[in-house]
């Protein structure tokens, strides 16, 4: 039975667990707008974690709805975060006038001319999704066009991002190489000191998070997402019932890709750098590991997983930093064994289950 | 620069004064030797030429006195030449002993003083007493060949008793008559050069292209080309060997890294993410028989590698099974959670070997029959350390087949890899066979560890330089059969060495990926696909 137009948006908001998400989303949004007592610190690390959240989300798209593992989701991100970067110097030169060290340490006497236009701010937004855009429709359509999926895909991707990286730990890729590019002095013509700035960017990615929250959970519970669920769950029926399956996964590899590059995109002005270490395969191990452990296909499980393992990174980096690849080994083994659908699954736990592993696989879990 | 014009000028004043100072006229000389810097020169050169057909006994006194000359032990008074040694001083002419007072030392110049240490080591190969003394001289004529006379070898080659130093000096005496004005000596012995092909060759050969004879005379142009032709071919030739042998040592380790992996992949379709970290404690444990072996049995040291074998397998078989049966098992249905679930166990193993070791690289003993290699041809080395890793991976591969295709255990583990719920029916206990198979699967990335150590850096991170080569490896040979595996490795291996030194490390990567995509393109099951419909 189609629901009436009417109730979409109410549908959207059925799920408790996605309206609390949303809810939170939201106040986060108007603590950081209206609450003049939160320190920069705190507004920073609202605004980082956001992009994480993103990011987390756009996995949990082709992950959790489509069932295909990327392992390398960090290089939309990084994609994203490489054109932020660009433009960002690009704008301080145009604006201050000061030389920034990659010119210095690369051995040029000016950025390269081609980096011009990205100086525009909605020049560079149209890269960073092109560019994402494209590798990931490139990548996408050998791959699945070959079936290639499950493990294997997994692994190609790691591979991916790890070749990325090499490529870019290079000085002669001409992207700074080892250092990457840092040094940004304003941001639309406002130096990154102004207060505001940081509110502005955290406000910049919590708005990014909702729409982007909203917009997918639209889509999921349409008929794009039903496809996409079937395709994860019986590919081959659903070939044979005449639908296209390579479109449906190619469209949401792409859009999950864009998505990640826009989280990049946002998160640089926000931490002022951007290096090849984003690009390396752990970091897009655990973006997996945050839709696993807040729980996969539900989109607000994305977000959960991601706030609460980076809030206790952030936590223990300051304190005890060697403790957190513990900690983070612990979380993932946990959630694998005892959580197989993520800490949204917290509720349904019972003692007896320690006994009987996989009596929490719900039906409607991807593998 | 300044030494190929001395050179020059050297040869000159040998060549004019060759003929006329064949008689070893020892007062001459030494009188010459107190005459000032250009009295120094002619006494070298004298006794360069003279030393042609010198007999043993003047041969021993040219080694006195320029060793004196050289070690500022001449001296020159009014009673004519002395040398002075520690017992005291005596008659440079007759070496009778006299009284040392009086006199001056003469200063050897730059310039003389190569003339006289060639002097010196030409006179010890005529008269040293042991084969080493004059292998010594010998080694030390061979870049000054040319500033000898020609025939000097021959004669020193005649009352040679020693096979192989003979042959030596023959190949050094070759060697200096590429300078000899006698043309046809000079084609013979750019012939002879040539035929020794390895790039120091190559370099005394190309040098003759800017000899004025090069451009006035076809023959010796003639042969210099076909020389440096000829050489070219053998070190083309050679350097080949390299590319591949290098490139099979990385497919060995690249396929003792992977045979693990394909299996257990074909079996329960999961790949496990700490495959690299096995690799790393398989090189640990080998580390610790080393150092144990060191504090019971010193003597038995240099037997690490071997002893270790067992143990390496054992304990990473151990870690492997520990790890199936504790958590890969409770996630059957779920290889994407696995792949999670084993990044973690990586995750994890890195950082207890960092927090209980440290990160520093572990020093290995390198035990003498790895350490060195033979020179086969050219510039063709086949090092024993590499060699050891591939008759390493060769015997691992030899006995993992025979594992597989003869033993209870490997019929099991290809039944349930062809058809698990059949198996299971036929009453195989499965999940004892994923065990097994996990366990054997670690155990060879342990060897893969202890393969390695003698000759990459071991650290707690070192399996994550593996790991991606490896997947790939697995990801283009299909799963299932070792076949496909070792082949795939062989691939992977070559292509990335063959790459390397052409754009460099990254770019073999890029190009390696970049061909393994577009393979999956053609098929995408890897090099052999299990027969059967598509999943």
């Amino acid at each position: 039975m189609i629901a009436p137009k009417k109730a979409y948006l109410a549908r959207a908001l059925d799920d408790r667990v996605f309206s609390g998400v949303a809810a939170a989303t939201l106040l986060a949004f108007a603590a950081v707008a209206l609450w003049p007592g939160l320190s920069g610190y705190r507004v920073n690390i609202v605004g980082q974690l956001a992009c994480f959240a993103l990011l987390a989300v756009a996995l949990d798209l082709i992950w959790g709805y489509a069932g295909i593992l990327s392992l390398g989701h960090g290089l939309f991100f990084a994609i994203g975060g490489y054109v932020a970067g660009m433009h960002l110097l690009e704008q301080s030169v145009a604006t201050t006038g000061i030389t920034p060290d990659i010119v210095q340490f690369m051995g040029w006497t000016a950025l390269p001319n081609w980096w011009g236009p990205l100086g525009s701010f909605s020049i560079a937004l149209l890269a960073a999704v092109a560019v994402s855009f494209a590798a990931s429709f490139a990548f996408g359509w050998v791959s699945f066009r070959s079936r290639v999926g499950g493990v294997y895909f997994a692994i190609i991707t790691q591979a991916l991002v790890y070749v990325a990286m090499l490529l870019m730990f290079r000085n002669d890729t001409g992207f700074g190489g080892n250092n990457g590019m840092t040094g940004f002095q304003t941001i639309f013509g406002v130096p990154f000191q102004t207060p505001g700035v940081a509110e502005g960017l955290a406000l910049a990615s919590l708005g990014a998070l909702g729409l982007t929250l909203v917009g997918c959970r639209l889509l999921m519970i349409g008929r794009f997402g039903r496809l996409l669920v079937a395709t994860r769950d019986d590919e081959t029926r659903l070939r044979s019932l005449g639908y296209e399956t390579l479109r449906l996964k190619l469209a949401v590899w792409c859009l999950s890709a864009v998505i990640a590059a826009i989280a990049g995109l946002l998160y640089v002005p926000q931490v002022g750098i951007i290096n090849p270490r984003v690009l390396s395969p752990e970091l897009s191990l655990e973006i997996a590991v945050w839709c696993a452990i807040g729980g996969r296909g539900r989109l607000a499980g994305a977000v959960i997983g991601a706030v609460v393992v980076n809030a206790i990174k952030f936590s223990l980096s300051a304190t005890l930093p060697e403790l957190w690849p513990f900690v983070l080994s612990a979380l993932v083994i946990l959630v694998a064994l005892i959580f197989p659908n993520g800490l949204l699954d917290i509720g349904r736990w019972r003692p007896a289950m320690l006994t009987r592993p996989g009596a929490l696989q719900p039906k409607d879990a991807p593998s | 620069m300044w030494r190929r014009s001395l050179l020059a000028g050297l040869l000159g004043a040998v060549v004019a004064c060759g003929p006329a100072a064949a008689a070893f006229d020892r007062a001459a000389i030494a009188a010459q030797a107190c005459g000032g810097a250009a009295g120094m020169t002619d006494a070298a050169n004298a006794m360069a030429a003279g030393l042609v057909d010198a007999s043993a006994d003047d041969a021993k006194w040219t080694v006195a006195l320029a060793g004196a000359a050289i070690d500022r032990g001449l001296k020159c008074g009014p009673g004519g030449a002395m040398i002075v040694r520690s017992e005291g001083a005596v008659n440079a002419v007759t070496l009778s002993p006299v009284d040392g007072g009086g006199g001056t030392s003469p200063l050897l110049s730059l310039k003389n003083r190569p003339l006289f240490e060639t002097v010196r080591a030409a006179a010890t190969l005529r008269s040293g007493a042991t084969a080493d003394e004059r292998g010594a001289a010998l080694a030390a004529l061979e870049r000054r060949a040319g500033s000898l006379p020609p025939e000097f070898f021959e004669k020193a080659a005649e009352t040679e008793a020693d096979a192989g130093l003979k042959a030596r000096i023959l190949g050094v005496g070759q060697a200096a008559l590429l300078n000899s004005p006698d043309m046809p000596k000079r084609i013979a012995a750019i012939e002879h050069i040539a035929a020794t092909s390895d790039r120091r060759a190559l370099t005394r050969v190309d040098g003759l292209k800017s000899d004025p004879a090069y451009r006035t005379d076809p023959a010796f142009r003639g042969a210099v080309d076909e020389g440096v032709a000829s050489i070219g071919r053998w070190l083309a030739l050679s350097n080949a060997l390299n590319v591949f042998y290098n490139g099979l040592s990385f497919a060995s380790i690249l396929f003792m890294a992977s045979a693990g992996l394909a299996i257990i992949f074909g079996l329960m379709g999961v790949i496990n993410l700490a495959q690299g970290e096995f690799i790393m404690i398989g090189a640990y444990v080998a580390y610790a028989v080393q150092e144990t072996l060191r504090a019971v049995a010193p003597s038995l040291i240099d037997w690490y590698l071997i002893a270790a074998i067992p143990v390496v397998f054992v304990v990473t078989a151990g870690i492997g099974v520990a790890v199936e049966a504790t958590i890969v098992r409770r996630l059957y249905t779920r290889p994407l959670m696995t792949l999670l679930a084993t990044w973690a166990v990586s995750l994890l193993l890195v950082n207890l070997m960092r927090v209980a070791v440290g990160t520093q690289n572990l020093q290995f003993v390198t035990p003498w029959y790895i350490s060195g290699g033979r020179l086969l041809m050219g510039d063709f080395i086949v090092t024993w350390n590499r060699l050891f890793a591939i008759v390493f991976a060769a015997v691992t591969l030899a006995l993992t087949w025979f594992v597989l295709k003869r033993t209870p255990l490997g019929l099991n583990i290809r039944a349930v890899t062809q058809n698990r719920a059949m198996a299971g029916c036929v009453g195989i206990a499965t999940r004892r066979v994923d065990m097994m198979a996990f366990g054997l699967g670690s155990g060879l990335a342990g060897l893969a560890g202890l393969a390695l150590c003698p000759i990459y850096n071991v650290n707690p991170q070192m399996g994550s330089n593996f790991i991606v080569d490896s997947f790939m490896v697995v990801v283009l040979g299909g799963v299932g059969t070792l076949a496909g595996t070792a082949i795939a490795s062989l691939g992977v291996g070559q292509i990335n060495v063959l790459i390397e030194p052409l754009y460099g490390a990254v770019a073999a990567k890029v190009i390696v990926l970049l061909m393994i995509i577009a393979f999956l393109q053609w098929r995408p099951e890897g090099l052999y696909a299990v027969k059967g419909r598509r999943k």
